[in-house]
């Protein structure tokens, strides 16, 4: 009997810890979620602590600099842009239930830049943005299926996918190195999986492909990297991974006096991340590089310049890096979005904007966006450029030489892209 | 221990439980909901765990591992051979537990540290293994989608959050009204959120009342037994070895449930999902439910819930720095694992429980 | 030249993994704790060391130093948390596990507070010595100067340990005490201080693990930074692969690892890196469960 009492006496308690947690809704009238006369509200979910956090934990910083700028040059049409972020710690399970918090409690409009492929996928599963009509702008990856607008209608994808980059970089190795014993590191999982596809599309031999597990990249490691690549012979050695396993790798091989023909990705070849971590510029010298964007040391550019300045103000000692930039972007090109949707915006009216007019938005990237009524994908392509003296990445001969592409088997074409001026003063117009 | 003395087995008690639930489901925040189903996946995975270390006295830092089993079981099973979702569940406990039975040969041998450490590499190791197999979808993982039938778009209205007291009195409010009239005034519409719950909070409620009946078995009392003293239950004939394993067995499959459930609530199965931080934390909530105490797997599954939304509170009101900000919940966790360990090494319940026994046997000796 | 390289490799990451391993080992010898914290406290004493180079301007000041900052800390721990946990948690169901939780726990504010004090991002320790590899015949090794560097320290910490262990009267007393406590107390050996040091000792060897595990990668290092999760799982099965008791065992323990991992990295698959060493653990503790040096009495601790 008495057992029976203490257990009924915990099951209340259960329960009624599950009801002080409950919060009923009361429907109040407002003309968008999110949007009120004065603020509009949006979400952020990434990785800000945990193993996985380093870099990334630099986007919402670099996101809200532009914002605070944007607000106090009048926001969009008055009206102030609120950008909440949550951190996921790149866990699938966390950025689930961090975007029910930004969608359910926060009432956020849009989410903008979630990171991470297996975390936006969750999202896309459990939490359903697209029932539920919340656009998500800008998804931090370069995972290609994002952009089927069947299957993900309310998510656009900005970053080329690492399958174009793949293609261009063949194409680039059939056109100027051709015959060469070529080597590729590549990270064991998805990304290294979409770049071997696209490698197989352009048609690459490999003499030699050395993965890693995403994680493992050290100097230590990097040392048993070089040595297959030199067991090989290889000429070329593209680098497909990540910025740490990039610096590895380089700090390595100048350890190790081993130096190929380097050709590095986009995602692990900014030369600020690179000599950040120390490895000497001289080790860069004369490698190829591909980006989407101007080099992050480049202040003739004016985008790069405008953005550094803001950044350098907001966040004081920071280094203005590939992520800074592409996370000012993605906050420069939802501005430009939110203006477009109109003087009240909705999320209806947001998706239309890019729809209608997301091919032409003002950004910083050198390459064509490929929003259309019927695509949602980002950027097309990238520009190929060589490292120099002082490891900074720059067009070859000066002028830049922009390749695009798509995800499947369409072919790789030099294109005549005239990226738009940057609007007056950096705000949308 | 006078419980195990008592042959009922609170069928009743899971049943009203359960209809609760069900009520409550249909009033309450879609949020919250979907943190329900969080709660129930954490009961389920944290009584694995209790039975295993409070009642067989293995330590395991890999049961996120054995979750992963499961869940990739589970997810595979349904993308491959379309299983029902059931088939899926019942697969996913299978599959753990062959893995724990495995894993509890192993552990048969080891004890203490060397077990934390094997544990520990296995759940550091096997996660990898997901880009080695085509099959299992490398990083990014394969979709896991358990229904339900495809629902009116759910729409969110802005809102204001009611006050605690608020909730409860508005809740109570309905519930008298859905007694009286047997209809269901202002529930909530179908979500998906909601299915899921039912599933996790069925799930959990069955999975507890076995866990608890097992305890109370001839098995959980050899546990016991062997946990307190090896030597002396060997020689009351019990096999300690066999016994160890069988309790590996059963508390991995448990922790495979809890694993299908978790893919379930994300609708998709990574390697990421299941982090060394997980096998932490359901340690974590183990040891604040109390290591021994079966019903305070719901105190441990809400603290662990709660804790986040606990420190978002704190650091706002503290007006902190950002790096304060975001490092406040690890903080929190971690410092409330040593102090609970300190001072509370048993657990609230089991603390009160015996601070009441100590105060009842005083003062039966004082009226002697 | 590559299987040569590839042998290198292994033991220049084996070495750090020993050191590691001998800080488990010190532990347990002297509390019969498992100290999971260990990372956490070498992470800690790389972040004094950091602060050391960058206000002294000296690697070979700044390593004493945390060496010293490492122990300090170390020592604090065992006198209050281990003491209280002996104190409160030491019978009941809670017992066995009580120190597995309360190290991990340790492990999780250690690295939350350092993140609030020193940030999440990377922070830089410079080589004191050459880390260019020795070049034979044009060929350029993977090993070098700071390497060797490593493997030195490596083997005079373990001889000045052995020593200090098998050669003067507090060695006596450190082993009673793991031994024989009740015998030790009687003999008038202060256990618990002969505790405290076996903490301290194994905080200074943690600290020198941080600060050449930081040091041998590319100097960069931050409370996230993967090497120091790594520095914990392979230091610790290292120690149970030395069987967790033996100095000598966690050296030797920690440079078959290592080079087992390179082979494995090398030969099969370079994907392999945090499956290998959960194999090899397994394949040690089921062909040799007492360790490669350890007391036949198994591993029921």
């Amino acid at each position: 009997m008495k057992a029976l009492q203490r257990r009924t006496l915990l099951a209340a308690t259960a329960v009624l810890a599950t009801v002080g947690l409950a919060a009923t809704a009361i429907p109040a009238q407002a003309a968008e979620v999110g949007v009120t006369a004065t603020q509009i509200k949006l979400g952020m979910t990434l990785p800000l602590t945990g193993t996985a956090s380093l870099g990334y934990n630099k986007i919402p910083g670099a996101a809200k600099a532009y914002f605070d700028y944007l607000n106090a040059n009048g926001g969009i049409n008055g009206r102030k842009i609120n950008l909440v972020v949550k951190d996921d710690r790149y866990v699938p399970t966390e950025a689930v239930s961090k975007t029910n918090e930004l969608i359910l409690k926060d009432k956020v409009m849009a989410l903008l830049a979630p990171l991470g492929t297996a975390n936006v996928k969750a999202v896309a599963s459990s939490v359903n943005p697209a029932r539920r009509g919340v656009p998500v702008l800008f998804v931090n990856t370069g995972f290609s299926g994002f952009a089927d607008t069947k299957k993900y209608p309310t998510t656009y994808t900005v970053l080329p996918s690492y399958i174009m980059e793949a293609k261009i970089m063949g194409q680039y190795i059939k056109e100027k190195f051709a015959g060469k014993k070529i080597g590729l590191l590549y990270q064991d999982d998805d990304f290294g999986t979409d770049a071997l596809a696209g490698f197989k599309t352009a048609g690459v031999n490999f003499a030699v492909r050395v993965p890693y597990a995403s994680g493992s990249q050290s100097a230590a490691a990097a040392a048993g990297w070089i040595t297959k690549f030199k067991a090989a012979e290889a000429d070329v050695v593209i680098l497909f991974g990540v910025s740490s396993a990039t610096s590895a790798m380089l700090g390595t091989a100048a350890q190790l006096g081993y130096k190929p023909q380097w050709m590095l990705g986009s995602v692990g070849g900014d030369a600020t991340t690179i000599k950040l971590t120390g490895v000497p510029a001289g080790v860069l010298r004369g490698a190829i590089g591909f980006s989407p964007v101007p080099a992050t040391t480049d202040m003739n550019d004016e985008y790069v310049k405008f953005f550094s300045d803001i950044y350098a103000k907001a966040v004081p000692g920071s280094a203005f890096d590939l992520n800074v930039l592409l996370g000012m972007n993605s906050a420069f090109m939802a501005a430009q979005a939110l203006k477009a949707a109109g003087p009240n915006p909705t999320r209806k009216s947001l998706m239309a904007a890019i729809d209608s007019k997301g091919a032409t938005f003002a950004n910083s990237a050198l390459v064509p966006l490929g929003y259309s009524k019927t695509s949602h994908v980002g950027l097309t392509g990238y520009w190929v450029g060589e490292y120099s003296v002082t490891g900074d990445l720059s067009p070859i001969g000066g002028t830049y030489v922009t390749y695009t592409t798509d995800s499947g088997s369409g072919a790789v074409v030099k294109s005549t892209y005239k990226r738009p001026a940057m609007p007056a003063k950096g705000l949308p117009n | 221990m006078h419980k195990s003395k008592k042959q009922s087995t609170h069928l009743p008690l899971f049943i009203l439980v359960g209809v609760v639930l069900f009520i409550l489901s249909n009033f309450i925040e879609e949020l919250r909901v979907s943190q329900g189903t969080t709660i129930a996946v954490y009961v389920i995975a944290i009584s694995s765990i209790i039975l295993l270390t409070g009642y067989s006295g293995q330590v395991s830092l890999g049961h996120g591992a054995l979750m992963a089993i499961g869940a990739y079981a589970a997810a595979v099973l349904r993308l491959e051979f379309n299983l029902p979702i059931i088939l899926c569940f019942v697969a996913a406990v299978l599959a753990a537990a062959i893995g724990g039975l495995l894993l509890g040969m192993a552990a048969a041998r080891l004890s203490g540290p060397y077990l934390a450490g094997t544990t520990l590499a296995l759940a550091i190791g096997l996660p990898s293994l997901a880009n080695q197999f085509p099959i299992l979808g490398g990083e990014q993982g394969r979709e896991f989608k358990v229904g339900p039938p495809d629902f009116e778009p759910e729409v969110v209205a802005a809102a204001e959050p009611l006050t605690f007291f608020g909730n409860v009195l508005s809740i109570l409010d309905k519930l008298q009204t859905t007694l009286a009239t047997g209809a269901w005034p202002g529930a909530s519409p179908m979500s998906t959120y909601k299915w899921w719950f039912w599933i996790a909070a069925l799930a959990a409620l069955i999975s507890m009342w076995t866990v608890r009946n097992i305890l109370n078995s001839a098995y959980g009392r050899s546990w016991r037994a062997g946990r307190g003293n090896e030597v002396a239950a060997q020689l009351a004939g019990i096999n300690t070895a066999r016994s160890k394993v069988l309790a590996f067995t059963i508390s991995a499959g448990i922790a495979g449930l809890a694993g299908a459930l978790l893919a379930m609530s994300i609708g998709t199965v990574s390697p990421s999902a299941f982090p060394l931080a997980l096998s932490f934390s359901l340690l974590t909530g183990a040891v604040l439910a109390g290591i021994t105490t079966l019903g305070g797997v719901i105190i441990g599954s809400v603290i662990l819930v709660a804790i986040p939304e606990i420190a978002d509170v704190v650091a706002h009101r503290l007006g902190s720095s950002e790096s304060v900000t975001t490092n406040l919940p690890g903080l929190i966790v971690s410092g409330l694992l040593i102090l609970t360990v300190l001072f509370v090494p048993n657990g609230p319940v089991e603390q009160h429980r015996a601070r009441k026994a100590k105060h009842e046997a005083a003062h039966s000796s004082t009226k002697k | 030249m590559q299987l040569l390289n590839t042998l290198l490799i292994g033991i220049t990451a084996g070495s750090i993994y020993s050191l590691m391993a001998i800080a488990f080992v010190l532990v347990w010898r002297s509390t019969r704790v498992v100290n999971f914290a260990q990372a956490g406290m070498a992470l800690l004493s790389t972040y004094f060391g950091y602060e050391a180079v960058s206000r002294l301007g000296s690697f070979w000041i700044a390593l004493p130093v945390a060496m010293i900052g490492g122990a300090i800390f170390a020592a604090l721990v065992e006198l209050i948390l281990m003491r209280l946990l002996v104190k409160h948690a030491s019978s009941g169901p809670i017992a066995g596990v009580a120190p597995i939780i309360a190290t991990l726990g340790l492990l999780g504010v250690i690295k939350s507070v350092v993140t609030m004090i020193w940030g999440g991002q990377d922070l830089r320790i410079v080589a004191p010595i050459s880390n260019n590899g020795f070049t034979i015949n044009g060929e350029t090794l993977v090993f070098s100067p700071l390497k060797l560097l490593v493997l030195v320290v490596v083997m005079v910490l373990l001889i000045m340990l052995s020593i200090l262990f098998q050669k003067t009267n507090l060695g006596l007393a450190l082993r009673a005490s793991a031994h024989a406590p009740e015998i030790a107390r009687l003999s008038g050996v202060r256990v618990d201080a002969v505790r405290t040091l076996g903490w301290a000792l194994a905080g200074a060897a943690g600290a020198v693990a941080g600060l050449f595990q930081t040091v041998n990668g590319n100097g960069n290092f931050s409370p996230d930074s993967i090497e120091f999760s790594l520095l914990l799982v392979s230091g610790f099965i290292a120690a149970v692969i030395g069987g967790l008791d033996s100095l000598l065992g966690a050296v030797l323990g920690g440079l078959f690892l290592g080079i087992s991992i390179s082979f494995v990295l090398m030969y099969v698959s370079s994907g392999l890196f945090f499956i290998a060493p959960f194999v090899i653990l397994l394949i040690v503790l089921f062909v040799r469960p007492q360790g490669i040096i350890g007391v036949k009495a198994g591993r029921r601790a």
